[in-house]
């Protein structure tokens, strides 16, 4: 939904909030409907592709769109509170309106992964980028082979998503594997205990005709890479989606690039190939 | 269309503009300090001094409202702004440093999305230049491959002739019609030679030898060297005419107020800082890098363009001494 027209690029759409959801005791999900009927029916993304949200009086920030492509009527996204912009968007209640500016940036060449096996690899914080693939996937569920969710956080109660966790895990066409960092599990505790590389390294999921998609903290990405290598992953199987930090999103406020890789319109999706390409700065 | 223009009536013509309700915007002094400002009369202009800051203003402002909310209840309500309310403006005596750089972030905002808020400015400012007659030890221009007398970017050019008064050539469509609106205070050109030219000192850079080297050399300990004195004040960013990053900001409660684009800076330690407290240009070495970067390699890997027009601004005002154009000397030369 890409305006190109000499309209105001930075207004938003109005949304309002339509449930709130706590994840962890800071992180929460806000589940939003397009209050403009026509945007309502025509607001389209991939996965993959981020927007700017705001809260009136505090700022925008910018988070991936966290919910399904294929489900429509509604966007999700999922912020800790650690700002100015994210404790606003925290003070919001149903019914209240926020805005909503996108979607912007590249998205995942889900058509490309049709066929083949599915590994995500993520921690913490960092499901909600992949969280929009998976269940894209899963709505899609006989395009694609096997499915393989390796998902960890440093405490039980840093999983994010912990009712679709239960879901994953009941089902039979997805194997979950989820961990919690060392010390973080609790007496109830029914996944592996370890780093997320680590359990990774265990579970050692196939490589052949499989695509990865990792997403997480640069130390859990450091770690992660490798491992990939070394079960046999190629850089062009390996996909990941950076988030730097943005303000317009469309290529122009100059702070999310790369080198010259600019984050929001080259990204955020990029392969492990095309990472490893750019200079650390990120 | 060349013509030749005297002092008394390029003022006649800057008065009639402003009296027409035109903004005529041109080098004034404010407290001692010139700067490009709008103008009340032609009187207030000054043509024989550097502007302390660049013209960049005048079509993307410091500050800009790009929207306004309201909240009543749970609902808010936005209200767009009208880019038909920016004002007509004649921005006059625009140094050539200034001038060059504006078709050079014509890229940046223009390319994919279109921000209207620099374009719609950009469609209602004439831009009138004026060859450069004084350099200082910060000028360096000529380096970057533009030149006191370099037109790009203006609409009407006027260069400084001995005995007063300017020849005038149009290079726009809009340079033309300021000419033709006001024929009267135009006349045939003569041959009267122009006053001498700026002089910068520095010798023109290999850009393509610059980028070279940046090219490979990321990582290289000399960035330390170059920056670790770097206090990240920003005022570099803020003086130059192609800096062009900015930030987004609401100004107002959570009842009402306005959302603005202002200028950033590369410099801020802010400015890239994430959420989680992880920082990609956690020093000051490395912000600088990204600003050497971005208008030597970056600028032109996306454009094609070097987004510095060697104006010398950020040399002047640098509190800590660090001289841009040495910098970009010394890299030239590395790979000799």
């Amino acid at each position: 939904m890409s305006d190109h027209t000499n309209k105001n690029i930075y207004l938003p759409y109005l949304a309002t909030v339509e449930e709130v959801i706590d994840e962890t005791p800071d992180v929460r999900t806000l589940k939003l409907v397009f209050q403009d009927e026509q945007v309502r029916e025509n607001f389209t993304f991939r996965a993959g592709q981020f927007a700017e949200y705001s809260a009136f009086g505090a700022g925008e920030s910018t988070f991936c769109i966290a919910s399904s492509p294929t489900r429509k009527g509604f966007i999700e996204c999922c912020f800790r509170s650690v700002g100015r912009v994210t404790e606003a968007l925290r003070r919001l209640e149903v019914g209240d309106t926020m805005g909503v500016r996108g979607p912007y940036g590249n998205s995942f060449p889900i058509e490309e992964f049709f066929g083949k096996n599915l590994l995500f690899v993520t921690g913490g914080i960092a499901l909600p980028p992949l969280r929009t693939l998976i269940w894209n996937c899963l709505d899609w569920r006989d395009k694609f082979g096997d499915i393989t969710i390796v998902y960890g956080a440093r405490t039980e109660s840093d999983l994010v998503y912990k009712r679709e966790l239960q879901e994953w895990q009941e089902r039979t066409d997805v194997r979950l594997v989820k961990t919690v960092d060392p010390g973080g599990n609790g007496p109830e505790w029914d996944g592996k205990v370890g780093f997320v590389p680590t359990v990774l390294e265990e579970a050692a999921p196939a490589a052949d005709n499989t695509i990865a998609l990792v997403c997480g903290p640069p130390i859990m990405i450091k770690f992660t890479l490798p491992v990939l290598e070394k079960l046999g992953f190629s850089d062009d199987q390996v996909y990941t989606t950076l988030e730097n930090r943005m303000k317009c999103g469309l290529g122009k406020c100059g702070r999310c690039n790369v080198g010259n890789v600019y984050v929001c319109k080259d990204g955020p999706v990029f392969t492990a190939r095309q990472v490893k390409a750019m200079p650390l700065e990120f | 269309m060349q013509k030749y223009i005297s002092q008394q009536n390029l003022n006649t013509l800057l008065d009639t503009l402003i009296a027409s309700g035109t903004r005529v915007v041109a080098p004034r002094m404010n407290a001692g300090t010139p700067l490009y400002e709008p103008l009340t009369s032609s009187a207030e202009m000054v043509m024989d001094q550097l502007p302390r800051r660049s013209a960049k203003e005048a079509y993307f402002p410091v500050c800009e409202d790009i929207m306004t909310y309201e909240k009543e209840g749970q609902k808010v309500s936005i209200s767009d702004i009208d880019p038909a309310r920016f004002p007509e403006t004649v921005l006059v005596g625009v140094r050539p440093c200034d001038a060059c750089a504006i078709p050079v972030l014509d890229a940046v905002f223009s390319w994919d999305y279109k921000d209207e808020f620099f374009l719609e400015r950009r469609r209602k400012t004439t831009i009138v230049g004026l060859a450069c007659t004084i350099a200082d030890d910060a000028c360096f221009c000529t380096a970057v491959g533009l030149s006191p007398a370099d037109t790009k970017g203006s609409d009407l050019f006027l260069t400084p002739l001995e005995g007063g008064g300017y020849a005038c050539e149009s290079y726009s469509d809009k340079g033309e019609a300021l000419i033709n609106n006001h024929n009267s205070l135009f006349n045939d050109p003569n041959s009267a030679a122009s006053l001498p030219l700026a002089q910068p000192y520095m010798e023109k850079f290999d850009l393509k030898k610059v980028k070279a080297w940046l090219d490979e050399h990321f990582e290289d300990p000399s960035w330390d060297a170059i920056a670790l004195r770097c206090v990240g004040c920003g005022a570099c960013a803020f003086v130059c005419p192609a800096c062009h990053c900015f930030d987004i900001v609401d100004e107002g409660t959570e009842k009402a107020g306005k959302r603005r684009k202002n200028w950033d800076a590369c410099g801020f330690w802010k400015f890239t800082h994430h959420a989680s407290g992880h920082n990609p240009r956690n020093q000051q070495p490395k912000r600088y890098r990204n600003r050497i970067m971005h208008k030597f390699k970056y600028y032109d890997d996306k454009f094609g363009q070097t987004l510095c027009t060697g104006c010398g601004r950020c040399i002047r005002v640098c509190p800590v001494g660090i001289d841009i154009a040495q910098i970009v000397e010394e890299i030239s030369k590395k790979l000799e």
